[in-house]
């Protein structure tokens, strides 16, 4: 399964179980920003898909009434294969990170093209780090979920610019001695 | 008019100017706004707040303060209206925490009731008055930090400068000392502050310095002016 978004709603599924509609809500909160739903409609082709991977399961009972809402729940399997994701995902932010830095190198004998990329991608960083908010804990969100939600996904923006930051100098010092280099006699 | 301008400053140290603390430096910051500088040791961002503070001139280039250059008056090196946050409490300066408010407003010539009323609105307004009669050594680094910052805003600066505000805090109490230096900003102030290791960026316009070099939006980015149509 390859779509974030199915991800990102099983994720939801796990945390509290829920109709479709009520997930879509729950999506638009809780990935602002981040994933987006082509439609409300979505919601329910992703839980079909879901359903038949064993990853979630209607919870009995709740088809009932005048207005059936069929509710579902993650299944042992969804939990695993979701822990599972959330390890993967990670692993290929870190080679999309290795690839960003090999692919940087290909400007070792134009270094003034590097320094350019490193300007913008610093540029980026930065106002990436800016619009971080700061979150006092405990602060003011609408259940304990969000607000620790809010803050784990502030400070991991808040790390993670910690380390580009030193990178960011280094490689722009790296880019920097090369030009030097290039302009002393031999 | 911005509130602090740095032009094209530069400043060396070393006898013959070998170590640069800052190239060429240009940086806007207005009322109201809150702008950090990261930068690694030696990056040169502590010489860039104390140019900004006016407690050292750069060796060439300007830095202004709310339109007047700042190092005109000799003998009055901080520009009426800057507080530069010193963190440390010399015990030469007082016993407790509110004196060291107290002294320096006093030494400013401000009368001393008058004083003592202004260090425990500046106290109130960090969440220190109840540390007031505490001694520095009995502060957490995060209160510390509150107070130090209480001190320089019993002068009501316009310009409030802070070198690495939460180095050595606490992870949880850091965030509190980053809002109260947001909400000094919403309510008017102008704030630059460093930062090294840690990532205090959020919520503010960030910058980088390496080797004396300002990169980033050196101008806070405003909305272009669209001229009014007159009527036909």
């Amino acid at each position: 399964m390859q779509s974030a978004v199915h991800w990102a709603l099983l994720g939801l599924v796990i945390e509290r179980p829920s109709y479709g509609y009520e997930l879509a809500n729950r999506f638009e909160q809780a990935y602002d920003g981040m994933l987006q739903l082509s439609g409300f409609s979505y919601v329910y082709t992703a839980l079909d898909t879901l359903q038949c991977r064993g990853m979630i399961e209607e919870i009995s009972g709740t088809r009932s009434g005048r207005q059936p809402k069929p509710r579902y729940r993650a299944t042992a399997e969804g939990i695993r294969s979701y822990q599972d994701r959330l390890i993967t995902q990670m692993r290929e932010d870190f080679r999309r990170s290795r690839l960003f830095a090999r692919q940087l190198a290909v400007f070792a004998h134009e270094p003034e093209m590097a320094l350019d990329v490193i300007e913008r991608y610093g540029q980026a960083c930065l106002e990436e780090a800016g619009d971080t908010p700061v979150l006092a804990p405990g602060g003011a969100c609408a259940d304990p979920v969000s607000g620790l939600a809010a803050r784990l996904v502030s400070e991991e923006r808040r790390l993670a610019m910690a380390a580009r930051l030193p990178w960011i100098d280094y490689a722009r010092r790296e880019f920097k001695a090369l030009v030097v280099g290039r302009s002393q006699p031999r | 008019m911005s509130m602090l301008e740095l032009e094209h400053v530069s400043k060396s140290y070393g006898r013959l100017g070998e170590h640069v603390a800052l190239r060429n430096v240009s940086l806007c910051i207005e009322a109201g706004e809150m702008v950090v500088v990261w930068g690694m040791r030696r990056s040169g961002r502590s010489t860039l707040l104390r140019i900004a503070g006016g407690i050292e001139q750069p060796d060439s280039g300007v830095a202004r303060f709310d339109g007047h250059q700042l190092g005109d008056c000799p003998g009055e090196p901080l520009g009426d209206g800057i507080g530069y946050v010193r963190k440390g409490f010399s015990p030469s300066e007082g016993q407790l925490i509110i004196d060291h408010l107290v002294i320096g407003l006093i030494a400013r010539g401000v009368p001393l009731s008058l004083a003592a009323s202004r260090a425990r609105a500046a106290l109130e307004r960090t969440e220190m008055l109840h540390c007031a009669t505490l001694r520095p050594t009995e502060l957490d680094c995060a209160e510390a930090v509150r107070a130090a910052i209480a001190r320089a805003l019993a002068f009501s600066p316009k310009l409030l400068l802070i070198d690495e505000p939460t180095i050595g805090v606490d992870l949880l109490a850091r965030d509190g000392i980053l809002l109260l230096l947001q909400s000094l900003a919403k309510e008017g102030m102008a704030i630059l502050t460093s930062t090294g290791e840690s990532t205090d960026l959020s919520g503010a316009r960030a910058l980088t310095l390496s080797e004396g070099e300002l990169y980033g939006q050196v101008t806070r980015e405003l909305g272009t002016v669209v001229p009014l149509r007159r009527r036909a």
